[in-house]
């Protein structure tokens, strides 16, 4: 048998910590009632509520396009960006290029916000859509830019090296080797962008225009209002969403492993015949 | 040279102020097992990349079947590497990393298929097509990285220190297995070592450099039995290396004594260097031999006995004998005329070429 120790108390207790607030608002979004001050019976009314909702279903819709365009899009600039740093001599450049695209992950959210609402409307741009993509696309580069460099870095010199030796072009040997071997770099800076984008408030809120919103800044002016259990039935269901994706990355790098484990048990049986 | 594949000549090559390459002159003959030998940081790898395409001299031209490449990008060049971190790419299984060169050059499934097949099948690893290289021990990958450089079938192969990641055993083996797959192939192999035993082994002609210098080029049995300088002598097997004078030709005086050999050409009375390998002296009784010689130490190596030992000028003796000696013991050491072999200070390979023509 195990030991108990006291650490599994604290492991258990922080996970309380973090979860309870989710599980409160996950229970009371089957209240029957309207507030969260006691539970007066279980019902599926606010769910109804919200899939009539056709103003709240469109902002899920925003917001999700919003995400996936911007991390996109921020995706292959981001990577070119990348490829285009390391493939930078100067030493003095390079560090140059990484302070620069650094600065942009550190500083606060408002000020970003607050200066792309300046220059948007310094140029004239009406705000909107397309001032909240092109902002997204903006914070989620140098994010990308991070996520990839590493990847890029780790390659060994000579890898490059033999793809020109095999025969490869310059484009070839991208997109044969080199891309393909950062691959899950790009994916991790892709997801990061998306989830950077899904839940911005701050920038957002700042660039977003009369009529068009995101998830984020519309639950906080519903909260303002007073919170509405309608929120507590769309965070649950994203809530299921996510814990949904995390389950299936799992299964699935579970899959790709025993296949793989398999294959090498096939051949070895193979070969010790 | 009709035969010539590749030829340097006055090949240079500068980073920035530091000379790697100084005025580098020499032919490759197609069909043979070259191996460029010398200790790191003597630019036989800059030889490498200079024949790969990696670098560009800075001056000087390089010729492949007589054209000059200096400018031929290294994508368009008809000689593949085996790299020394093997440069797999992990993204690929077995197949498609050997298949990669094929497929670039747009040959058809088919062929692809055999081809890879047979060079899987030379490097003993038929099985094997399926397997990830992060599946396969080092000494399996060495040989998907071979197998992923001859399948092109290149008119020369460059080894850039292949087997320095394999342990002792596996490297003889593959040692052996190179060799095999060079008189097979009948590619020119060039292969860059710091490992004169590997040199050695498997060879036809020996390059020794240092400090982005050729010193000596030669059968590996030439280069050993007759080393142009202490270098050379030095960094190819054990020796001993005694100051000594050229009395006449074929006298030469050293520890107080004229002894017969088989050198000449020298200037009368000249200062040079005596060379006798390890494994050419023996160990006789005090006053039978030439030199008598004081053991200090002695260590056991399993086939022989490696000894140290001085003679009455304190020149230090390295003596590889299956004869078990004691330390304090006062031993004599036999050698013949020919064991003796005389260096003369600074010679260049001209030089000493044309010195031994003039008596052998």
């Amino acid at each position: 048998m195990k030991k108990w120790h006291i650490s599994n108390l604290y492991l258990i207790f922080v996970f309380l910590v973090l979860y309870l607030p989710i599980i409160y608002l996950i229970f009371y979004s089957f209240n029957a009632g309207d507030t969260m001050d006691h539970f007066s019976g279980f019902s599926w009314r606010h769910y109804g509520t919200l899939l009539s909702d056709s103003r709240m279903i469109s902002i899920v819709l925003n917001t999700l396009i919003i995400a996936l365009l911007s991390s996109l899009i921020a995706t292959i600039v981001g990577t070119l960006g990348a490829l285009g740093i390391y493939s930078t001599k100067k030493a003095a450049v390079k560090n140059g290029l990484l302070s620069l695209n650094n600065v942009l992950m550190v500083s606060p959210d408002v000020i970003i916000g607050a200066s792309f609402l300046i220059f948007f409307t310094f140029l004239g741009f009406s705000l909107g859509f397309g001032s909240v993509l092109l902002s997204h696309i903006a914070f989620s580069i140098p994010i990308v830019v991070l996520m990839v460099l590493p990847k890029i870095n780790e390659l060994p010199a000579t890898m490059v090296d033999a793809a020109y030796d095999l025969g490869a072009t310059t484009w070839q040997t991208l997109t044969k080797v080199i891309l393909p071997a950062i691959t899950p770099g790009i994916f991790a800076g892709f997801f990061m962008a998306f989830t950077y984008s899904l839940d911005d408030f701050a920038v957002t809120f700042f660039v977003t225009g009369n009529g068009f919103s995101t998830l984020s800044v519309e639950i906080y002016s519903r909260a303002r209002q007073g919170v509405d259990l309608e929120v507590n039935a769309l965070s649950t269901l994203m809530f299921i969403v996510s814990l949904l994706l995390v389950v299936g990355y799992y299964l699935l790098g579970r899959y790709n492993q025993s296949r793989r484990m398999q294959r090498v048990k096939a051949a070895e049986a193979k070969i010790n015949q | 040279m009709a035969n010539s594949v590749i030829e340097f000549r006055q090949v240079n090559k500068s980073f920035d102020e530091t000379k790697v390459l100084d005025e580098i002159d020499f032919e490759i003959e197609a069909g043979k097992f070259y191996t460029l030998l010398g200790p790191s940081g003597c630019g036989k790898t800059t030889i490498l990349r200079l024949i790969a395409g990696f670098a560009d001299a800075t001056s000087g031209d390089i010729l492949f079947e007589g054209q000059k490449i200096n400018e031929l990008p290294a994508n368009e060049r008809q000689v593949n590497t085996v790299f020394q971190d093997y440069a797999l790419f992990p993204h690929l299984n077995v197949f498609e990393n050997v298949a990669f060169g094929l497929e670039i050059r747009k040959i058809s499934k088919t062929e692809i298929k055999t081809a890879v097949n047979e060079a899987l099948k030379l490097v003993h690893l038929s099985d094997y097509g399926n397997r990830e290289i992060s599946e396969l021990s080092g000494g399996q990958q060495q040989r998907v990285a071979i197998a992923r450089a001859i399948v092109n079938e290149p008119k020369v192969l460059l080894l850039d220190e292949p087997l320095s990641a394999l342990d002792h055993k596996l490297r003889k083996e593959m040692q052996g297995e190179l060799r095999d797959l060079q008189r097979r192939l009948g590619i020119t192999f060039i292969f860059v070592t710091h490992d004169q035993e590997e040199a050695l082994a498997m060879s036809d002609q020996i390059f020794v450099m240092n400090a982005g210098k050729i010193l000596q080029s030669g059968s590996p049995v030439d280069i050993y039995d007759e080393p142009i300088n202490h270098f050379v002598a030095d960094f190819i097997g054990e020796s001993n290396i005694v100051p000594g004078k050229m009395q006449r030709d074929y006298v030469v005086n050293f520890d107080g004594q004229d002894f017969s050999c088989v050198d000449a050409g020298m200037k009368p009375n000249e200062a040079v260097e005596v060379v006798i390998r390890p494994e050419d002296l023996d160990i006789v009784a005090v006053d039978t031999g030439q030199v008598n010689v004081t053991v200090d130490t002695q260590l056991f190596r399993g086939v022989d006995y490696q000894i140290s030992a001085h003679d009455k000028m304190n020149n230090e003796w390295k003596i590889n004998s299956i004869h078990k000696t004691s330390v304090g013991q006062i031993v004599g050491l036999a050698f013949e005329p020919e064991d003796i072999h005389i260096m003369r200070y600074h010679e260049t390979e001209d030089d000493f070429d044309a010195r031994l023509e003039t008596y052998e």
